[in-house]
């Protein structure tokens, strides 16, 4: 399991990250005391660390210097200094990340996947396979039995939300705000063509129904069915 | 300074001279002189007189109206002090120390304003940046206890995020130093953050979202133009129809002398009479008058003056009933490659 260290002064800002990023899979460990920040982040040596750099009596972006010195590790500036210097200036420092307090959360967290994705060795994955189907990542096609099935951008982009939460309920807001996030600004009537043409496509390879609509709360990805 | 005014201002000492030739004429009148003798002696003192009265006329001529002509040039008229010549005239010396005196003590006067109110800008930034955290911490516990009820303490807490953004840039805006990093950006990526940033509401209130002909780059603050941007639309959704979906069309234009961005919706608009006050602070008019939308007057205000500061303009064209549109014009400097 990868380890997440958060380096962040406020109690109930980090207690509530910890639970959240826990939550989503991931080791998380925290500094209470900011005397020897530099060391304890070393001895601990998560694959990423949270960074706060308005942190009490140390140099954040010190911090971050210094780290980079010494390890590849991930690291996300977590700060509410907005500027373009500010940002500049940990960019240049060596963080991979700056990231405005208060944040999206759900912005946060694939940017901790995707940096860890990077990091760490595996490799980026370029398949996912859900059992009745594999989906290509490289070049957005469905494949089922030897037969390939091209998708377009957006429907690949629900498809693929729809796999993340394979098995849980996707409010139609859901979707879009995904679909937003990684700028297709589509509307409800458009979201709607997209999920009817994308279910005609599945149903060419043999799979009638897999996205099943929940009345008045959204769809679902049927696992193993 | 005309030669009759100047005249006018010397005629006590023409008088007093033109006294004084009489009396030696007079004086003169018992003396077996010859005509021209008596001529001769009015006539030099007169002629030596305003012989020198133009001399004098002429200096001071020169100095006054190159001091003038100085003024007129100046942007900046106080500076006028640290440009002119020492003037060879005693009431010369006078006015450029007196004008000295007065310009320091002024200086002094307006410095103090000046760091009273970056003193209190940069309380309101630490201020902001204090309770973003409390913030972003309210905002994960409703991450990690998502229900209905944080669900709607969520949306209230956007509007205070937006409340202490505007007050952010307001700060900014009044400040004396320049407080903005102008580079090179794709008019693209602006527009997709501030549409990211206020996607809650927008997807919330069904809104259609038109992009197109975004790949300018312009030089510029992004993080100015994005909230700029941002104020916009949230006024697009705060003043849509009630009776249609909302739809925004975003897409920008290059002229010779400039790009501009084209924020385009199909509200309610705004009464033809009212549109040349939008910009004024605190200006709400018929619409910010309407049941539930509570404008404060200021973020329109803002962006104008935020948009002056960057060397930007923005223009707003409405029809009432149909919609508006508001135009983000960068002119040539701000987008010409500087090499």
């Amino acid at each position: 399991m990868q380890k997440i260290l958060i380096v962040e002064d406020d109690e109930k800002l980090r207690s509530e990250l910890e639970i959240f990023l826990s939550n989503n899979g991931y080791k998380v460990e925290s500094l209470k005391t900011f005397n020897n920040t530099i060391n304890d982040i070393l001895a601990i040596n998560p694959n990423l660390i949270l960074l706060d750099i308005n942190l009490p009596g140390v140099d954040g972006e010190y911090i971050c210097k210094e780290i980079r010195k010494q390890s590849n590790m991930g690291i996300i500036v977590v700060t509410s200094r907005d500027s373009e210097i500010d940002e500049l200036i940990s960019i240049n420092y060596g963080a991979d990340h700056y990231i405005t307090k208060p944040f999206n959360i759900q912005i946060l967290l694939a940017k901790i996947n995707s940096l860890l994705r990077r990091t760490s060795n595996s490799g980026i994955k370029d398949k996912i396979d859900v059992k009745d189907f594999i989906l290509n990542i490289s070049n957005s096609t469905i494949e089922k039995d030897g037969k390939i099935i091209e998708l377009t951008k957006n429907e690949y982009k629900i498809l693929k939300y729809l796999i993340e939460n394979k098995g849980k309920i996707v409010s139609r807001e859901d979707i879009m705000v995904s679909l937003w996030e990684s700028e297709s600004f589509i509307d409800d009537n458009t979201l709607s063509v997209n999920i009817t043409r994308l279910r005609a496509k599945l149903e060419e390879i043999n799979l009638k129904n897999i996205i099943e609509t929940k009345r008045g709360q959204g769809y679902i990805l049927k696992g193993d069915c | 300074m005309s030669l009759k005014d100047f005249i006018k201002d010397k005629i006590f000492l023409t008088l007093l001279l033109l006294f004084g030739i009489a009396t030696i004429e007079i004086f003169l009148i018992p003396y077996p002189f010859g005509s021209f003798v008596k001529m001769y002696i009015p006539l030099i003192i007169m002629f030596l007189y305003f012989l020198g009265l133009l001399i004098e006329y002429f200096t001071k001529r020169r100095f006054y109206k190159g001091l003038y002509n100085i003024l007129d040039d100046l942007d900046e008229k106080y500076l006028i002090t640290e440009i002119i010549k020492t003037p060879s005239f005693i009431e010369g010396t006078i006015l450029k120390s007196l004008l000295e005196q007065i310009n320091k003590s002024m200086v002094e006067n307006v410095n103090k304003y000046k760091f009273k109110q970056e003193d209190y800008k940069e309380y309101i930034e630490l201020w902001i940046h204090e309770v973003k955290i409390p913030i972003a911490a309210s905002k994960m516990i409703i991450e990690n206890n998502k229900n209905s009820t944080t669900k709607s303490i969520d949306e209230e807490l956007t509007k205070v995020e937006n409340y202490i953004e505007q007050a952010l840039f307001y700060a900014r805006s009044s400040a004396v130093e320049k407080d903005y990093y102008i580079k090179k950006i794709l008019l693209k990526d602006i527009v997709n953050d501030s549409i990211k940033k206020n996607k809650n509401s927008l997807i919330h209130e069904k809104v259609s979202i038109n992009i197109h002909d975004l790949e300018t780059e312009v030089n510029t603050d992004s993080k100015w133009v994005g909230f700029i941007l941002g104020q916009v639309i949230q006024n697009s959704i705060k003043y849509k129809k009630q009776e249609s979906n909302l739809e925004i069309e975003i897409y920008s234009k290059k002229g010779k002398e400039n790009v501009i961005l084209y924020i385009k919706d199909n509200g309610i608009g705004i009464k033809k009479e009212e549109i040349a006050k939008v910009f004024d602070k605190g200006f709400t008019g018929t619409n910010g008058r309407l049941v539930g939308k509570k404008s404060t007057g200021i973020g329109l205000y803002l962006c104008k003056n935020l948009c002056n500061k960057l060397g930007t303009k923005i223009e707003l064209n409405s029809v009432q009933g149909k919609g508006t549109e508001i135009q983000i014009i960068f002119p040539k400097g701000s987008y010409i490659d500087m090499k």
